[in-house]
Formats: C-alpha cells, sequence, structure tokens
C-alpha cells in the first residue's frame, strides 16, 4: 500500500473538515432544524468516499476517530478522548470507515450522477445498520442492559433523525457529483483524479 | 479556539502521571479496560475505586476538569443505574409502591455496572487530561510499529493526525470567513424554508472544499520540497523515553488485576 504525500495531506484536510462538518452549528447557528442542531459528519464522511476513493477515504476516517479518541475535540457537540471508546455512540463513529469505504467503491468505476446518490445512500444504510447494532450492543455488554430493554427499542431511536440523513445523503450524492464535474474535471485539480 | 484544538482536553501540571511516558498510560488504559470486567463483587469493586482514585490523586487534575470530562457521559452511569435498579426483578424486594418494584440484586447489579462504567470513563478521562494529542499520537505510533510487518501504514497515519491537528482551527476559521463573505453576498442561511436553506449551504461548502483541496497540494509540494519521502529513516524531534516510574505503575497495575482475580467470586 503506497501512499504519496499528496494523499496524506488530502485525508487529513478531509479529517478537518469532519471536525467542522460535526459541530457545524456552531458556525452556522441557523444550521438547526426543529430545535434539532445537524451535524453533517455523515455527509463528509460519503465525500470522503466519493471524492477521495474507497481506500483513501477509509484511511481519512480512521484518522478521524484516531484524533477524537487522542483528545483532539472533533466529534460531534465538540466530544473527544479516550472515553468516547465506552460510548454506545461510537459505533457511528466507526462506520464512517466502511461507509466511506463502500460508497467510494460503487463511483469507481461509474461517475454518474445516479451511481453517486445510489453509493452515498448505501453508505448511509451501513452507517445506520452498525451504528445502531453497535448502540444495541453496547448497552447489552457494558451497561449489561436487561430484559427491558429490546433490539426494537433501539431500532425505535433511530427512525427520528432517519429523514434528516436520507435528505442529507442525497444531497451528498449531487454535491459530489457537482464538484467532480465543475470543479475537479479543472487541470489544477488534477492530482485528485489520480488520488481517486 | 486554536489552543483548544491543538491542546485537546490536556490541563497541563507537573504530576507523575504527566510526566509519565505516554507509551506506559496507553498500556495502562488498555489493560484497566481489560480487568475491569474481572470485579464482581463488593471487594474487587472497592479495590479498583481505591487504585482509579489513586490515580486520579496523583495526577492532581482539579475535579472541576475532570467533571467537565465526564459530563457528555454521565448520563449513561444514571441511565445504567436506573435501567438495573427497575428492570431487574431478581433477589429480594426490598421495596414496593405499587407499580414500582424495587427488588435486591438489581439494586445490587445497578451500583456495581455503573460503578464499572463510572471507572472506566474516570481512567480513560485521566488519559487525555494528563497527555497532549500530539505525545498520544507519538505513543501510538511506536506501541503500533511492529504492525508496520504487515504492511500497516503506521507512520503514515500518525503524521496524517499531526497534519489534520494543524488544519482543523484553520478550516474552522476559515469555515466562518466564506459565511460572512457570502453573507455580505446575500445569501440568505437563515430563513426560508428547509429546501432552499440547504441549497444556501452550497455556496458554503464548495468555497470550503476547493479552499481545503489547494491547501492539501501547496502542503505536498511544501512538504516534498523539504525533502519529505515517507517513513523510511526519520528522526524524531520529540523523543519518548521509558523510566523506572512507567516499569513501577505497569507493575502496579499487574498487582492489583492479580489481587482481582484472587478476590472475586
Amino acid at each position: 500500500m503506497k501512499l504519496r504525500t499528496i494523499d496524506l495531506t488530502l485525508a487529513a484536510m478531509f479529517v478537518a473538515l469532519m471536525a467542522v462538518g460535526a459541530n457545524i452549528t456552531s458556525f452556522v447557528p441557523f444550521m438547526t432544524v426543529g430545535g434539532v442542531p445537524i451535524t453533517l459528519q455523515t455527509f463528509f464522511a460519503l465525500l470522503a468516499g466519493l471524492i477521495l476513493g474507497a481506500r483513501l477515504g477509509a484511511i481519512s476516517m480512521t484518522v478521524y476517530a484516531a484524533v477524537g479518541l487522542v483528545g483532539v475535540p472533533v466529534f460531534a457537540k465538540f466530544g473527544a478522548g479516550f472515553s468516547t471508546i465506552i460510548s454506545p455512540t461510537f459505533g457511528f463513529i466507526l462506520s464512517f470507515i466502511i461507509a466511506a469505504y463502500a460508497a467510494g467503491k460503487i463511483v469507481e468505476k461509474n461517475r454518474t450522477l445516479p451511481a453517486f446518490i445510489a453509493a452515498a445512500l448505501t453508505g448511509l444504510v451501513i452507517n445506520y445498520v452498525l451504528g445502531t447494532n453497535w448502540m444495541y450492543f453496547a448497552y447489552k455488554l457494558w451497561a449489561a442492559a436487561p430484559d427491558g430493554f429490546t433490539y426494537t427499542m433501539a431500532w425505535l431511536w433511530m427512525v427520528v433523525p432517519l429523514p434528516k440523513d436520507i435528505i442529507l445523503a442525497v444531497f451528498a450524492g449531487m454535491m459530489a457529483h457537482r464538484l467532480e464535474k465543475t470543479v475537479l474535471s479543472k487541470g489544477s485539480f488534477s492530482f485528485l483524479r489520480k488520488a481517486a | 479556539m486554536m489552543e483548544k484544538m491543538i491542546f485537546g482536553r490536556y490541563v497541563p501540571a507537573e504530576s507523575v502521571i504527566h510526566r509519565m511516558d505516554p507509551r506506559s498510560k496507553l498500556l495502562i488504559v488498555f489493560l484497566f479496560v481489560c480487568v475491569v470486567f474481572i470485579a464482581n463483587n463488593f471487594w474487587t469493586y472497592t479495590l479498583l475505586a481505591i487504585y482509579t482514585f489513586g490515580m486520579v490523586g496523583f495526577s492532581t487534575i482539579s475535579p472541576r476538569f475532570l467533571y467537565a470530562g465526564l459530563k457528555p457521559v454521565l448520563w449513561l452511569v444514571i441511565f445504567t443505574l436506573i435501567l438495573h435498579v427497575f428492570f431487574t426483578k431478581e433477589g429480594e424486594l426490598i421495596l414496593d409502591l405499587g407499580l414500582i418494584k424495587i427488588y435486591e440484586e438489581g439494586l445490587r447489579q445497578g451500583i456495581f455496572i455503573s460503578l464499572r462504567f463510572f471507572l472506566l470513563i474516570l481512567m480513560t478521562s485521566l488519559l487525555t487530561l494528563t497527555t497532549t494529542p500530539i505525545e498520544i499520537t507519538d505513543g501510538l505510533e511506536n506501541l503500533l510499529n511492529p504492525l508496520k510487518k504487515i504492511k500497516f501504514p503506521v507512520h503514515e497515519l500518525a503524521l496524517m493526525m499531526s497534519i489534520s491537528l494543524r488544519f482543523i482551527p484553520t478550516l474552522m476559521q476559515e469555515t466562518d470567513k466564506i459565511m460572512k463573505a457570502q453573507i455580505a453576498r446575500g445569501v440568505e442561511f437563515s430563513s426560508g424554508p428547509i429546501k432552499e436553506r440547504v441549497q444556501a449551504v452550497v455556496p458554503l461548502l464548495i468555497p470550503l472544499f476547493i479552499s481545503s483541496f489547494k491547501r492539501a497540494e501547496e502542503l505536498a509540494i511544501a512538504m516534498e520540497a523539504r525533502g519529505y519521502r515517507g517513513g523510511e529513516g526519520r528522526t524524531k524531534y520529540r523523543q519518548l523515553s521509558w523510566t523506572s516510574r512507567d516499569t513501577v505503575m505497569i507493575i502496579v497495575l499487574a498487582l492489583m488485576s492479580v489481587l482481582l482475580f484472587l478476590l472475586r467470586d
């Protein structure tokens, strides 16, 4: 596995973008829909896969998780630190790695708008399935939740943010496609083409 | 903001724990996360609590900072306690309020498991409170070195972590700047239906992407111009030093684990 210098810096930039996206409401206070602050974590994670490609996207998301774990407040609500590992929502952060990989893999050969949107939605499904299962097992194992806490309960929890995330995923697909057509195809960004 | 990003949750002080090698601190935290599950009765939990509070005491970190770190996860501890107290129906009935029945086993389990949680969070927070992100990154790189044999890009990951540490505040400022520039040009972020507000994010994100791609390219060129050619044969400015203090700390934890094994039911 050979990484060029530009690959390293690009992946690092996406980590910084994730940090901005996780707490976008603190820059753009009006990005709040119905009282719930929006995070653009999934959005940027999907874009990382779509733009950087499967391998580099996944590497970038791994670095994001690692940077948060060592104590830099890059997670949502400026969360950070090793204790995040125990948090039931840590599964979502880990799922970004696989979501980015899958999204990148799907558009590897077919770089059309429908493919981008399909890839983003696939990534979202991975994000939800992994994150929710992790949450369920975290409550079961670490908190040793008794039988009163069922698998269905964990999923019901996730129904609320679902519509917003679907919209954002479709938007991520469109955004990646637009970046590809208008920005990345220009000569000065040809280095990205080789990265993807 | 800049300070907060570079130092993370680090609280500077001159304590034994602060001066430990990041590698030994990482090892201790990993070991602790494993041995915490051995405890299953009063004495084992007491031992764990004494150890954890001992470490907290050595670190001389004020409870104010500890609380700030604990706050986001503290509800989980309370949630665990409530879940067990109300839903575990084993052992003797100790309180009967009609609908709410509290059983002895439920109370016991609730207290033990939330205590286990609490101690885990305390120990893991201690690592990030006494060690800077850069130190932990160096320590991790060093500990994961053997993985290079299986072609795992340890050096590259550590370098990417350092680069992103440097660029997180920059991109945050950039976001702020672009937003203000676009508002000056008449972009409406704050009003209108959701569809229009989502569309208004486009003039924020496109410049943000372009500027971060440019920065990535410039940085890569600058690095290569200064002779960067991968991790092979690179030397370090900050050297890690493992002292007898670190060895002692690891031995103490190992002894405690043995004691836990002997005391458990």
